[in-house]
């Protein structure tokens, strides 16, 4: 083959790949330069690493930054009720293709649509206080999204409540590829449904629950902001109680005119997202070669 | 080799000439822009309003079609973009010639960057000053906005829930003292006596607004709160917060105030829930209207003693003239004829609400409430808003989280102003180049 011929794909890709360079490229590098400047308007002068040193300096971007981690605890809540629903539904209890569409809902609809009904049932003077009220639990009738006390709680609860109709969704899918003359064998063999699920199933499920991790640690680190924008009031509220670092980028850009400090944020947090997605095209590698082999 | 797609075959020489058609034929495209032309008596007006106040579409649509002297193309901006979008296109140098303004710092920011020009000698100086733009649109000896709309920042109470505790429902408490007396009272008779909500923080920017001006003299003395000259650990500098946390303590406010909105927190005063509150004047004639005049404007009870202390707030919404007009002149014209009184009356007409101009026709005000509130308000001896000098990140910072939390009580007015002079150091840390432009408009504000 000659030289010509060897480039000519290249060359057949080159708009395209230029295309894409343009779109995807040219905005990155703009966040990086932009980054390292006081921009007022659509530009500013060169200030090196000073935003950073800014952010890095100020207690709201800790703050914002350990709400995220804070979230992360609804990880493995999601994982363990992603797991319980999905093999009870797989175990065919009565009614599971309904319970399967029904479960599946929360997830097609709209994150500011759940969001804005959750806060209306979690307001003081809400739904969900009133019957808590009507059974007698006064006690547990809290201020749930306008103290600070409990309104990240209240917004982990329907990032649960939400996320989780991912992980049953994949979960069930995976379980309905299981050979099943294996957990029959252990049926067989007198094992109970705790002892099939702990060693027969979940081994199986190692893959799609590594990849369901990492996804959910992902959205939890850079794709909250729907939840917290509609729970927290648009601001992260009350206080700052509900600030994560989405929120901090939005309010730095639209709000504060601080497009540099957005900017410098938006890289670290660029920064983060792409160490956590090495392990996760690891894991679909790894998913493809299980398959194949 | 081929490879299949739902049956059809495809080659990769086919798909690779494909995209390199798909690639040309987008750069091509961005690469030259639409040809636009634009008739030299054609104004550009990007505008917004219609969100907070319906029906002035309506309003802007019929001011367009009988507009005879210029081609008037009005644009209804997104609330999120109504500032980053006019500053954009001011960077690049096309901006609309007439911009929608909300008032202070909201447009003097793009006043510093130089993508306003000042009204005064373009505009008719007696239309210019009747249409009140406010103290807060002056810079450098410069007016940047003519007033639109006005907005009256006002507390408001209800009359039946204080006959219901034994008040005068004619008579609003004007002191600290008779509004604490006035709180017992109604609480004794099983009624909130004060509050609204703040889930989304608005009520504590509208609350601090109130306040400041019973502790300085004047704006430009806020505006030194920022710039550093003055410190909000000042126990008079913080006294809002201390006033909101007296009211905390006694258990003044409503229970469900931390988890409800601004507007459904009004609401609660209209209904009859919360005995007083705060909102603005753009509201009264429909809550008026909706209760037979039970809600009765008032001024935020008095506990300072500045000199603006016990005056009405008026706030107005605005339009200004870019840097980029390539008629300015017509484009004042065009400002001019919206303050006509026949334009005045349109507003009215379409919106059920007044135009800003001190001399508007009042007769169209069927609400004897409502026009004691706009004699009051938008033609006696009113003060600007001082929430509205706030720099973008005390405001998200501060300025809402604070009161928040004090509502809450989670905080005390003490670290609540500790809070404040915290951001407002990080503040001027963040815009070093702010912090002269400040110091500049403390000037201008007195």
């Amino acid at each position: 083959m000659g030289q010509s011929s060897r480039l000519k794909p290249y060359l057949y890709a080159a708009p395209l790949m230029a295309l894409l360079l343009f779109v995807f490229g040219y905005p990155l590098v703009q966040i990086f330069e932009f980054s390292m400047k006081l921009i007022r308007g659509i530009d500013g002068p060169w200030i090196g690493f000073r935003n950073y040193e800014l952010i890095f300096g100020q207690d709201l971007f800790w703050e914002a930054v350990r709400h995220n981690l804070q979230l992360l605890i609804a990880i493995p809540i999601m994982v363990a009720w992603s797991l319980l629903v999905s093999i009870l539904l797989y175990d065919r209890l009565k009614g599971w293709k309904l319970y399967r569409v029904l479960i599946f809902i929360p997830y097609i609809l709209a994150i500011p649509i759940i969001a804005a009904i959750m806060k209306k049932m979690f307001q003081f003077d809400g739904p969900v206080n009133d019957a808590l009220r009507w059974i007698g639990a006064d006690f547990l009738a809290l201020d749930w999204i306008g103290s600070s006390d409990y309104a990240l709680w209240t917004v982990m609860l329907l990032i649960i409540w939400r996320e989780s109709a991912l992980g049953i969704i994949l979960f069930l899918a995976r379980l309905l590829n299981l050979d099943e003359s294996l957990i029959e064998a252990a049926r067989l063999d007198g094992a109970n449904w705790w002892q099939r699920v702990r060693h027969v199933i979940l081994p199986q499920m190692r893959v799609v629950i590594e990849f369901y991790v990492v996804v959910s640690v992902i959205t939890i680190l850079s794709s909250v902001f729907a939840y917290v924008y509609i729970m927290g009031g648009g601001r992260g509220g009350p206080g700052t109680s509900t600030v994560v670092v989405e929120l901090y980028i939005f309010g730095a850009i639209v709000r504060q005119s601080l497009p540099g400090i957005a900017s410098a944020v938006s890289v670290l947090l660029f920064l983060v997202s792409l160490l956590l997605i090495v392990p996760l095209f690891a894991m679909r590698r790894r998913a493809n070669e299980e398959e194949v082999g | 080799m081929t490879s299949k797609t739902n049956g059809s075959t495809i080659s990769r020489r086919r798909m690779m000439q494909t995209s390199a058609a798909l690639g040309a034929g987008a750069i091509a495209g961005s690469a030259f822009p639409a040809w636009r032309v634009r008739a030299a008596e054609e104004i550009n007006m990007w505008w917004w309003g219609e969100q907070e106040l319906p029906g002035l579409q309506g309003f802007v649509e019929d001011s367009v079609k009988n507009y005879t002297a210029a081609t008037v193309k009005p644009m209804l901006q997104d609330t999120a973009v109504v500032i980053s979008q006019f500053q954009t296109a001011a960077a690049a140098g096309k901006a609309p010639d007439i911009q929608y303004l909300w008032n202070g710092i909201y447009h003097m920011e793009s006043v510093w960057l130089g993508y306003l020009q000042p009204l005064d000698g373009l505009m008719n100086a007696d239309v210019l000053k009747a249409s009140q733009p406010t103290l807060l649109s002056h810079y450098d000896g410069h007016i940047y906005r003519m007033g639109w709309y006005p907005l009256p920042m006002i507390w408001i109470y209800n009359k039946d829930l204080f006959e219901k505790a034994k008040l005068d429902p004619e008579k609003a408490p004007a002191t600290w003292d008779d509004f604490l007396a006035a709180c017992d009272k109604l609480k004794s008779a099983g009624v909130s006596p004060v509050g609204g909500g703040i889930q989304d923080g608005y009520w504590g920017e509208w609350y601090w607004g109130h306040a400041i001006s019973q502790i300085v003299d004047t704006p430009g003395e806020a505006v030194k709160l920022f710039t550093g000259e003055l410190s909000f650990e000042d126990p008079k500098y913080f006294e809002p917060w201390a006033r909101l946390e007296e009211l905390k303590k006694h258990d003044f406010l409503n229970p469900e105030m931390s988890s409800t909105e601004l507007y459904p927190g009004i609401d609660l005063t209209v209904a009859g829930k919360v005995a007083m509150g705060e909102s603005i004047g753009a509201r009264m004639p429909k809550d008026n209207e909706t209760t037979g005049d039970k809600i009765a404007p008032m001024v935020m009870p008095v506990f300072g003693k500045s000199k603006l202390a016990g005056k009405p707030i008026f706030d107005t919404q605005g339009l200004g003239i870019s840097k980029d007009a390539k008629d300015p002149k017509a484009a004042a014209a065009f400002l001019e004829y919206l303050q006509s009184p026949e334009r005045q009356k349109a507003l009215h007409d379409k919106t059920g609400w007044i135009s800003s101009n001190s001399g508007t026709d009042t007769s169209v005000l069927k609400s004897p409430v409502v026009l004691d509130m706009w004699k009051r308000w938008g033609q006696g001896d009113n003060i600007p808003y001082i929430s509205n000098v706030v720099p973008g990140q005390f405001y998200e910072q501060a300025l809402l989280p604070t009161a928040q939390q004090v509502v809450a009580g989670k905080i005390t007015g003490e670290e609540a102003g500790a809070l404040a002079a915290k951001v407002t150091k990080e503040w001027r840390d963040f815009n070093p180049d702010m912090v002269d432009n400040y110091k500049k408009w403390s000037q201008d504000l007195g």
